[in-house]
């Protein structure tokens, strides 16, 4: 009996032409996205490899000079970008792909497409992301609301109970029925999604990234079954379909647009992120005053040159066996890590804060769950942006100190034309990148995942009550 | 078989149906007359619970219409005065989809036609879409849906209005099938030739209470008419 309601549900959308029409733009906004997502995916991924060739390059043929200017010289990390970004471009926008590691400094990341954005753009950017997480379930009200209501309403409905259907089998047929005409929709698209990914992208990356296609689609799918449910169960009980599509409109809006602004809005207020200018001008403060802010830089070179001179037991910095610079260059890098540790510690700390405060909200908007995971799968979260700062800055502070370790140990203090070259620059090894695996990422998405499921239980268990409390 | 036990209705005070009784035994077919607003269709809803009864039982085939709700409803076919149909679904389509859900039996494509062509749906209608139906024809489609379901009591909302005499003619001679099948028949209608044509009883009711019963076989037409009017003059 199910699979004769499924059947009939499926029947009647095929032919009703305002699912073809607003199931075709659909179709061609997800597939366009798509398409954009993979040409930048594509374009990126080039000239990430051909930047990261050239920045080694560079590093290797930067010619002779002191190791000092070498780490000035510095080298870029590109964060490498996942097949499935191309779905959900997720923070990378706004935290930046790049970053330039130099000498004295942990460096922001740069190359934030949301600041050369206009602002409009910021509203509209037209990503897989936003067409699976705003306009699918958009389409799927608009295809769902008058399910009972306008059953009641031509009459129907009447018939269909006098027949002694259970009402909940009404429902889930229902329900499954637009299940699968939106599977009409959604599912070309994700094999030619997953066709254009195969041909593009190298068969490592591809293998890996799988699984975690899968687990955004299960995340993706137990969303819409949240839209259609809920829709189901609102247009069981409401009066009318007029109210029905209301009532819909504004799950859809509060579920879409308010609890995700109100909620940047409320964790910025309750974990307050201090402005970039802000930000550096701490550090440089810290940096020059001491942690404690009473131990200057020249103060600290002060007693490391006694230490020193105590320790080889000499009496002047021409006569340590060591060369004073290199080793107060590297002290001075350290004290710098120690400051960029405390402040970046905080700042992560925060923005783990202000996420917490998004993952908690997915009680109030589903959304915000399967926002969350989608960006995680995609490999473009902020805790997977962390993963990647942090392994570039260490990589920055190996470089560092193998470049003042060689001057301290080998440039005499006379010498000020002591250089180094190619042959130095490549025992320092290329930055090699391990993007954290998936069981790393699923472990902070626990909260997520089960709010997403949460949710979808909650919803088919209102739907299906909603439809045995339904008169004709 | 139909039955009403003391079965009443009461609308935030107001009555809809005063304690009713009433017992359709199979092969007879019970015509409910009177005004609009008398207690015809409220009787009917009842015994499909779709409303919930103020006091009293409604039992198909002996079964208690609100404490076997699903079981109740597999017993009986229902014929509004509106079939309401699919749309976007062919004639053939709505009869199937009815029929799967309201028959245990499984009909082939051949049967729900010979259900179709048997309610007197011109050929060649049954693979068009219902949109483009006339009343009667949708009336007719949801003749079929009863007769294919096969049930033993059957509930008829003024199911001929707005149909033509031959219509109504050809429908009547259907109902009298049914009834020789041994079906219990209650049909609420305006129709008094009808009712006295095909109707083994008849009751007139007036402001939710039934005001007479006859025998329709101990009864010309002219009286019915007669005892009718005496009944609705205030």
């Amino acid at each position: 009996m199910l699979a004769t309601i499924v059947r009939k549900e499926f029947t009647e959308m095929m032919r009703d032409g305002r699912f073809r029409s607003s199931a075709a733009i659909t179709m061609a906004l997800l597939l366009g996205a798509f398409a954009l997502g993979w040409q930048h995916y594509s374009e990126v991924n080039a000239q990430h490899e051909a930047a990261r060739k050239s920045t080694r390059q560079d590093w290797l043929h930067q010619g002779d000079k002191n190791p000092h200017s070498a780490a000035h010289y510095g080298v870029y990390a590109f964060k490498p970008k996942m097949p499935l970004s191309l779905v959900d471009h997720g923070v990378d926008p706004y935290v930046g792909v790049a970053s330039w590691l130099e000498a004295h400094k942990q460096n922001e990341f740069r190359f934030k497409p949301a600041q050369d954005a206009t602002a409009i753009q910021r509203l509209g950017e037209m990503t897989g992301a936003t067409v699976l997480q705003l306009l699918i379930p958009m389409l799927i009200v608009l295809l769902t609301f008058p399910a009972f209501s306008s059953e009641r309403e031509q009459g129907t409905l009447r018939q269909l109970l006098s027949l002694g259907v259970r009402p909940a089998q009404l429902a889930w047929g229902k329900a499954l029925g637009i299940a699968l005409a939106l599977s009409v929709l959604l599912v070309p698209a994700t094999l030619l999604g997953s066709a254009a990914l195969a041909l593009s992208a190298d068969q490592g990356a591809m293998a890996a990234s799988w699984p975690r296609a899968a687990i955004m689609a299960l995340g993706y799918l137990a969303y819409f079954a949240f839209f259609v449910a809920i829709s189901l169960a609102v247009s069981a009980v409401a009066p009318s379909s007029r109210f029905a599509l209301v009532a819909l409109l504004g799950v859809w809006i509060f579920n879409g647009l308010v609890v995700p602004k109100a909620v940047s809005d409320i964790a910025r207020l309750l974990h307050p992120t201090p402005s970039a200018m802000e930000f550096a001008r701490q550090i440089e403060h810290d940096i020059e005053n001491g942690i404690n802010g009473h131990d200057t830089t020249d103060q600290r070179a002060e007693e490391l040159k006694q230490r020193l001179l105590k320790q080889y037991n000499v009496d002047s910095v021409e006569k340590l066996p060591v060369n004073f610079n290199g080793i107060r260059m590297q002290e001075g890098e350290e004290h710098g890590n120690d400051v960029f540790d405390k402040h970046y510690t905080a700042l992560w700390q925060t923005f783990e804060r202000q996420r917490q405060v998004h993952e908690l909200a997915a009680l109030a908007a589903p959304v915000l769950a399967v926002r969350s995971l989608s960006m995680s799968m995609a490999g473009t979260d902020f805790a997977q942006h962390a993963h990647f700062a942090k392994a570039a800055e260490e990589y920055r502070r190996v470089l560092n100190r193998k470049m003042n370790l060689e001057i301290a140990h080998h440039q005499k203090p006379d010498d000020s034309g002591f250089t180094r070259g190619e042959d130095f620059w490549a025992t320092m090894p290329d930055f090699q990148y391990t993007a954290p695996d998936l069981a790393w990422i699923l472990s902070r998405q626990r909260l997520s995942l089960a709010l997403l499921a949460g949710w979808m239980v909650a919803s088919l268990v209102a739907m299906a009550a909603a439809a045995g409390k339904m008169r004709v | 078989m139909l039955e009403a036990q003391n079965l009443s209705k009461t609308y935030s005070g107001t009555p809809a149906l005063h304690p009713l009784s009433l017992k359709i035994e199979p092969g007879e077919v019970y015509c409910l007359l009177g005004a609009n607003g008398a207690g015809k269709t409220t009787t009917i809803n009842l015994f499909l619970n779709f409303i919930e009864p103020t006091s009293g039982t409604a039992l198909v085939n002996g079964l208690d219409v609100v404490q076997q709700p699903l079981e109740s409803k597999r017993r009986l076919a229902y014929i509004p005065e509106q079939v309401m149909l699919y749309r976007n679904l062919t004639g053939l389509e709505n009869l199937e989809y009815f029929t799967a859900l309201g028959s245990t039996e499984t009909f082939s494509k051949g049967q729900l036609l010979a259900f179709l062509d048997e309610a007197g749906l011109p050929a060649g209608a049954a693979e068009k879409r219902v949109s483009t139906y006339s009343k009667g024809m949708r009336q007719k489609v949801g003749i079929a849906i009863a007769s294919a379901k096969g049930a033993k009591a059957l509930l008829l909302d003024e199911p001929t209005s707005g149909l033509d005499p031959k219509a109504s003619n050809e429908f009547s001679a259907l109902l009298k099938r049914l009834s020789d099948g041994g079906a219990a028949i209650l049909m609420a209608t305006h129709d008094l030739f009808r009712a006295k044509e095909t109707g083994t009883r008849v009751g007139i009711m007036k402001h939710g209470r039934m005001m007479a019963e006859l025998r329709t076989e101990e009864f010309g037409h002219a009286d019915l008419e007669r005892v009718y009017l005496e009944h609705m003059h205030d």
